[in-house]
């Protein structure tokens, strides 16, 4: 990310543009994601249940861990290079330093923690579906909140 | 200058999460080798080097064109963090970087060899997999180091 912290560019327009479209397309990918783990993982809690645990009454199979593992593995390949991407932006345009350093820790760790409760949830509680909803949403939801705010902080002159 | 502390903390995460992947790709392997119905690792790596999985062009292409991108972004993405280090020399971070290059390659197109029946044996691939991750592990390490 060295280019997005070179002194010389503060007054860029070309980057101020890119930075915009590329936050633009950030924002429509956490949409998107929200609405593939709509599709691949459930709707709501039932419906989360179901693919994970099965339903014996529906006749419906458990997800296979191999299927469950690689979406876990996309999942963090894809939180960590969007946020990796949005933190630097964030870093360079946000001037409260206090509430920065706070700000990435809990969108990083809370990013972490999504993929990893889904696979707590298969192998040890179903209590830990509540985490992974909590964990998906809370991670998109501030880098939407970060994404937006950075909006107004572009020098599109 | 003081905002500049804080790419500390992506990166230090990028070190985490790419450990988690790391993890999660051994597994997802062994699985495809047969892990959720043998007796365990050890059994599973016997029969990976005595009767590894067939795969078909198809199965190959499959995994091998997301991994091409996927793994040389991202050994390109944290390996260029060593241009900021001041711990450790330019020359030794090229080095680490074109090994693990290389071995990236090497891991990928090792299944290739079992694929086309070049080789019978799977240990070839038990072996780019060690040499990749043990790479990547002191790649990862260095930067670790550097921050």
């Amino acid at each position: 990310m060295k280019f997005l912290v070179t002194k010389d560019l503060a007054h860029s327009r070309l980057l101020a543009y890119l930075m915009g479209s590329v936050i633009f397309a950030i924002l429509l990918y956490l949409g998107l994601d929200v609405v593939l783990h709509g599709y691949v993982i459930g709707w709501d809690i039932e419906g989360i249940n179901n693919t994970l645990f099965g339903n014996t009454e529906t006749f419906e199979e458990p997800v296979l861990i191999d299927s469950l593992l690689l979406q876990v593995h996309i999942d963090l390949f894809m939180t960590i290079f969007a946020l990796l991407i949005l933190s630097s932006i964030y870093i360079r345009l946000h001037d409260k330093t206090g509430t920065v350093k706070w700000v990435l820790h809990i969108l990083f760790t809370v990013g972490l923690l999504a993929p990893l409760s889904l696979l707590l949830a298969y192998f040890w509680s179903e209590a830990f579906v509540w985490v992974w909803v909590a964990a998906f949403l809370l991670w998109h939801l501030l880098a939407v909140i970060i994404a937006l705010s950075l909006f107004p902080r572009l020098n599109f002159r | 200058m003081k905002k500049l502390s804080f790419f500390h903390i992506p990166i230090a995460y990028l070190l985490l999460y790419t450990v988690l992947l790391l993890g999660s790709g051994l597994w997802l392997f062994l699985l495809s080798q047969g892990l959720a119905s043998s007796e365990g690792i050890a059994a599973t790596l016997e029969k990976i080097i005595l009767t590894p999985e067939p795969k078909s062009m198809h199965n190959f292409v499959e995994v091998a064109t997301p991994h091409m991108f996927a793994m040389g972004s991202l050994v390109f993405v944290v390996a260029h963090f060593m241009l900021f280090s001041t711990k450790i020399s330019q020359k030794i971070s090229l080095i680490v970087s074109m090994i693990l290059f290389a071995f990236f390659l090497f891991n990928i197109f090792s299944y290739g060899l079992i694929s086309f029946e070049i080789l019978s044996s799977g240990w070839i691939k038990l072996l780019s997999m060690l040499l990749f991750t043990g790479m990547f592990l002191l790649l990862l390490f260095m930067v670790g180091v550097s921050l």
